[in-house]
């Protein structure tokens, strides 16, 4: 019996290994595609990698682990979890009058990062490329 | 160019120094510019935890002009993506080197 549950704890750590594995590749996969400003349309493979980490971490638990498999499961549940999570909540909507093509901006001011101020006005007789981004997040 | 982001000024000029940035890049605390533009986003606000920003627009990008007219604009329906530089280049392209 006893045999037996070192067995099962040796399976699952390894597994907890494994399941760590899979979701180190899977975000280094993911950052280089975010690197490259490349992120597929269709992300079902990325969430499949992420999701088959995770699923692999409970698994592990599942069997049994020794206390330095537990570690490296707990790990990859976590990270398996946080792209489904991200693109659960990534669908962007704008107001209900969003500027359009053909639209004149409107005009606007705002500091930039030296603290001085940017008035829309100064734009005038030059086109400009204008990207609303998320900052460093 | 011209960038749009509720990041706090001295978050800007870090990122800036780090990535190299040569843009005018703007402070959009309040989201005045991004709600004039009609882009803030309405759905769940998931900006940087700790900043006290009530949301964060939606990622956009536009050409404009020399007359202020909006000539393209590309939006990410989900805030995974981004405008790539290939797509940004050929819409300079399509719409400024036109004849």
């Amino acid at each position: 019996m006893k045999t037996m549950t070192a067995n099962r704890k040796k399976i699952g750590t390894t597994l907890g290994f494994v399941a760590l594995a899979v979701a180190i590749l899977a975000v280094a996969l993911w950052s280089r595609q975010i690197n490259q400003v490349a992120i597929p349309e269709d992300r079902t493979l990325f969430v499949a990698a992420f999701l088959a980490a995770a699923v692999l971490g409970v698994a592990a638990f599942a069997i049994g682990t020794r206390w330095f498999g537990g570690v490296p499961a707990i790990f990859a549940i976590a990270v398996g979890s946080f792209l489904p999570f991200t693109i659960a909540i990534s669908p962007q909507q704008v107001a209900e009058n969003p500027i359009r093509v053909g639209d004149t901006i409107p005009i606007f001011t705002a500091l930039d990062d030296t603290g001085e101020r940017f008035r829309s006005d100064d734009l005038a007789g030059s086109p400009v490329l204008i990207k609303f981004f998320r900052g460093h997040w | 160019m011209l960038t749009v982001s509720t990041d706090k000024p001295g978050v800007i000029q870090k990122k800036r120094g780090v990535h190299r940035l040569k843009a005018r890049m703007l402070s959009d605390r309040n989201l005045a510019v991004t709600d004039a533009f009609g882009l803030r986003n309405q759905l769940i606000h998931s900006g940087p935890p700790g900043d006290d920003v009530e949301a964060l627009p939606v990622p956009t990008t536009l050409l404009v002009n020399s007359d202020g007219k909006v000539l393209w604009i590309d939006q990410a329906e989900n805030y995974q993506r981004r405008s790539g530089p290939e797509v940004v280049m050929a819409a300079l392209q399509t719409h400024l080197d036109a004849p």
